[in-house]
């Protein structure tokens, strides 16, 4: 097999990569073990958060200079992170996945257990707030599904009431959802936003709702709505006419699953090959060091061809980065980490402290080439949380890093 | 005993609630005293929930210490009767390997024997059939009567039977001091960690139940005892990579037993000496872990390759023989300590020593003086009479009868609960859903838990449910039970607040041990609590 380029990894990096030189006219192939960190998405993407040294930013594109050398917005270089920061809203619009929200400055997004954070695109169900302690309204519903756990309505009425906001908690009784208690653990968003995605169970629920408000002014719920198609949303907020917000819920993320499976569409119906449930097993060199072909799980000895290949198959979680008791590899290509040696220093012993692994990765060459045993590897690409030397979790950058270093990545492959 | 007395005066209070003092108060509650148990944390916190939950066949000391393996065999038989819930019969292997002496078996079997217990040598290739996980480069083998018991459970247990007999049971509550008249210990000035008062209660004799932190008790009363505390590490594996426990053949030494239980394994111990001022922060090493995981593979060599969910330490309240202030000379068995005839101090006595095996026996010896001292004369039941859980019907039984058709959160409810999850609602569809998948453990459990069982944060119902236990350590489950706990006892703030330090107690135990799949499972509880919930941990309770 042959393509032009292939992509290791189907998430938020390797999708947009993908979309981007396929729109481009290359005929490229996705290599996707399955889920990817968009299953268990906040519902916002984050440009930057803060500076490495805790600094909150407010408005990200200004202190861009401010980062380390080796962070990816630098690789990159600032100029070129604001000029992709403004396209990427256009970009997803025209994958079929509505966000607001501005590079310009942070908007806040209201957390699964009411805290606020910083959020650069959120996706279309949920409100993106402009300060942090903006009222959601003076009197809040709070509308639960009964038996599902994954949706914390005392945390978040607890949030809302310190702004001020008096809140009242009901829960939604459908008989559909029994056939789901039936089995103990199928109380689970995406189990039941199947189910909501029926057109008379979904009614019924916002019935249900219309009878149960009485003076309040905001309704929350749990995103739950709208696996395969985000029409309802719109239906529903018109349906129950009081301003309604969707609150991200614990994993599974509908709204997240939903964009990924949006951008996975939008690859394939460019032309693109998504080969899911595949994993790398190994690869073969030309004689610069550069990438020839792979060999896959599923294909076996049918090799894998392409001119280039971009490496976007994430940090830990989803096996893009391996971690032994003796150190950190990469264990696709075996190209550069960088990492601390001593196992004393991956870790703080206090959970909620900064933690250092996370910033562990592959080491992003000028372009963002990879690079083995110390020498460029000119047709390897990196994109997404793969890529070492910043701390995406800590400086809230994760979702911004992930979009902007695949679209670097692609234009790099089309600039040859 | 026990009319006419104030609500603040009892017969004796206990000082500890970890098995000795969860025994002791149950064993004094049945020879009708009224009985005060008193402990700082939650039930089974200290040495009693962190080691190996073996059920000590006494073989492991056959050789070394005849007295303690008499002891063991004999608790061992009572236990498998009164606490049948708590205990799984899996048997043990004593296996030989290569470098091992073949000649010690001769002389371990013979020890056994005169010890009272059963040791068949059974030919290697059948010890493989019996256990298919063993290294299978093993010489010789020897058969003999260990298992598995659950500590948490075994405490919570003896707790409830001595509430059902009229005790008072205060956890969060820390001994300020003892209340002296002269030589005389009338009582002890607590304060509540809940309500952040102080009390006084009072009793003519007050039990040191306090393992290693009876030291500190002891001082309190003007009496001093010589503690030696020692750090034993210990690796809980995944999942259960054998199903019988496997023991080396050869004189105790670190990391030689792996014993099955619930859903996973547990290699131990190491054993070192650590400072007195360290026994309330125990942190694994690295050196430890490694030296842990190189001798277990040699008993089991899957465990090369099987995930370790976390690491963790307990320490022994070993205990300095009084003629020998040097500490050379330590007693591993259990030390009974009258300060009246020792010090000159009345009212109060001390109890430790000993194991987790041996709890019932101390109980016994505890509640022996006590009775004396008050001439009670009523003689100790407790290696009759079943713990509740463990009375009547085995564990199928119990379930069919309950449910109509049990589900695993049913089996998983009687397997903790015993004969006692008729109490539990589980009937209908949402008490049956469940809170933590990996444990099986449902809304019902955890209400009951919440309700009947003492909880006071996350961490304590985990020990009553195993809620966190699983291989996820508590990532989702975790957020679902704070929300449950925020409704039972209608503090949203609190809550938060404790899942926050529930996490950071789960990441104790793993960042030791966090390579492979525990750190990617701790980079996704990362990503979701600090990322997705933006929790920042303000608040919870460990900070450093």
């Amino acid at each position: 097999m042959k393509f032009d380029t292939i992509i290791i990894g189907g998430g938020l990096a390797g999708l947009i990569c993908g979309i981007r030189l396929q729109k481009a006219g290359k005929k490229c192939a996705i290599v996707s073990a399955g889920q990817s960190a968009m299953h268990f998405s906040s519902g916002s993407f984050e440009l930057l958060g803060r500076l490495p040294d805790g600094t909150e930013t407010e408005r990200p594109l200004e202190v861009l200079k401010q980062l380390p050398k080796e962070h990816p917005y630098s690789v990159i270089g600032e100029e070129t992170v604001a000029e992709y920061a403004a396209m990427v809203p256009m970009f997803l619009e025209e994958c079929g996945i509505k966000v607001s929200g501005s590079a310009d400055k942070n908007s806040w997004r209201i957390s699964p257990t009411g805290e606020r954070k910083p959020a650069w695109l959120t996706l279309e169900e949920f409100v993106s707030l402009p300060d942090k302690d903006s009222k959601i309204g003076n009197k809040a519903l709070i509308v639960n599904i009964l038996g599902y756990l994954d949706f914390n309505t005392k945390f978040l009425a607890d949030s809302f009431e310190k702004q001020g906001t008096e809140c009242r908690i009901v829960s939604l009784k459908l008989d559909e959802m029994e056939r789901l208690r039936k089995n103990p653990s199928e109380m689970r968003s995406t189990n039941i936003a199947r189910v909501m995605d029926r057109e008379e169970v979904w009614s019924k629920a916002i019935d249900q709702i219309n009878s149960m408000i009485k003076d309040e002014d905001a309704i929350v719920l749990p995103a739950v709505f709208g696996l395969k198609d985000s029409a309802i949303i719109e239906k529903i907020r018109t349906r129950l006419g009081v301003k309604t917000y969707f609150i991200a819920t614990m994993p599974p993320s509908v709204p997240g699953i939903r964009a990924q499976m949006r951008l996975k569409a939008e690859f394939e119906k460019c032309g693109g090959y998504f080969f899911l449930g595949d994993t790398v097993k190994g690869a073969d060199y030309n004689e610069d060091g550069s990438i020839r072909s792979i060999e896959t799980a599923n294909f076996g000895n049918i090799r894998m061809y392409a001119d280039d290949f971009v490496l976007a198959s994430g940090s830990f979680f989803s096996k893009g980065l391996t971690a032994t008791p003796f150190g950190i590899i990469e264990p696709v290509f075996g190209i550069d980490v960088k990492a601390e040696d001593s196992r004393d220093n991956w870790f703080d012993r206090y959970f909620w402290n900064k933690q250092n692994y996370i910033s562990f990765g592959a080491v992003a060459k000028n372009g963002l080439h990879a690079s083995k045993d110390g020498k460029t590897v000119w047709n390897l690409f990196l994109a997404g949380s793969i890529i070492g030397g910043y701390n995406a979790l800590y400086e809230g950058c994760g979702g911004g890093t992930a979009i902007i270093t695949a679209l670097y990545a692609a234009d790099e492959i089309l600039k040859k | 005993m026990g009319h006419l007395k104030k609500d603040n005066e009892f017969d004796v209070i206990i000082v500890g609630g970890g098995i000795t003092g969860a025994g002791t108060a149950r064993d004094c509650a049945l020879r009708g005293l009224k009985v005060l148990l008193i402990e700082r944390h939650d039930l089974a916190t200290g040495a009693t929930g962190r080691n190996h939950g073996l059920l000590h066949s006494g073989a492991r000391y056959a050789v070394t210490d005849r007295e303690s393996a008499e002891e063991c065999i004999k608790e061992n038989m009572i236990l498998r009767k009164i606490a049948r819930h708590c205990v799984e019969e899996t048997e043990g292997l004593f296996i030989t390997l290569p470098e091992d002496d073949l000649e010690y078996q001769a002389k371990f079997v013979e020890s056994c024997l005169a010890a009272g217990i059963r040791a068949d040598v059974i030919d290697p290739k059948e010890a493989l059939l019996m256990e298919p996980s063993a290294n299978p480069d093993l010489i010789g083998a020897v058969k003999v009567p260990d298992g598995a018991v659950d500590p948490f459970r075994l405490t919570s247990a003896n707790v409830i039977d001595a509430k059902l007999h009229g005790a008072t049971v205060l956890v969060y509550h820390e001994v300020e001091s003892l209340i002296k008249d002269g030589d005389t210990i009338k009582g002890v000035k607590v304060f509540d960690h809940t309500t952040k008062q102080t009390k006084e209660y009072y009793a003519p004799i007050t039990v040191n139940a306090g393992g290693i932190w009876g030291q500190h008790i002891a001082q309190l009363a003007g009496a001093r005892i010589n503690m030696f505390p020692a750090k034993g590490a210990l690796l809980i594996f995944g999942h259960r990579v054998n199903n019988v426990v496997i023991n080396r053949c050869r004189k105790p030494a670190n990391a030689d037993i792996l014993v099955p239980g619930d859903t996973i394994c547990l290699i131990g111990t190491t054993s070192s000496r650590v400072p007195f001022e360290e026994v309330d922060n125990m942190y694994v090493t690295a050196d430890e872990v490694d030296l842990l995981l190189q001798e277990g593979e040699k008993l089991a060599p899957k465990l090369a390759s099987t995930r370790i969910l976390r690491a963790y330490a307990g320490v022994r309240p070993l205990v300095a023989t009084d003629d020998d202030p040097s500490g050379r000379n330590i007693s591993r068995g259990i030390v009974l300590l009258d300060h009246e005839t020792r010090d000159g101090i009345k009212g109060f006595i001390s109890i430790t020593g000993g194991k987790l095996m041996t709890y019932r026996l101390m109980a016994e010896w505890a509640t022996d003086l006590v009775c004396r001292k008050l001439n009670v004369d009523k003689a100790c039941e407790t290696m009759e009479i079943p713990l509740p859980g463990s009375e009547k019907e085995n564990i199928d039984e119990i379930s069919k009868k309950t449910w109509s058709k049990p589900g695993t959160p049913h089996k998983a409810v009687v397997g903790r609960h015993g004969n006692r999850a008729g109490q539990i609602s589980m009937s209908s569809e949402y008490d049956a859903s469940l809170v933590c998948e990996c444990e099986s453990a449902s809304v019902g459990e955890v209400r009951y838990a919440i309700e009947e069982l003492d909880v006071h944060n996350l961490v304590d119902l985990r020990r009553r449910t195993r809620v966190g236990m699983g291989t996820c350590q508590g990532e989702l489950c975790a957020c679902r039970a704070a929300g449950m706990l925020a409704e039972a006892h209608k503090c949203t703030e609190t809550a938060k607040q404790d899942l926050q330090s529930f996490i950071n107690e789960r990441w104790k135990g793993m960042y030791p041990v966090c390579w492979g799949d525990t750190l990617r499972e701790s980079e996704y509880s990362q990503w979701i609590y600090s990322g997705v919930c933006g929790l920042t941990g303000e608040g919870s309770t460990e900070k450093i």
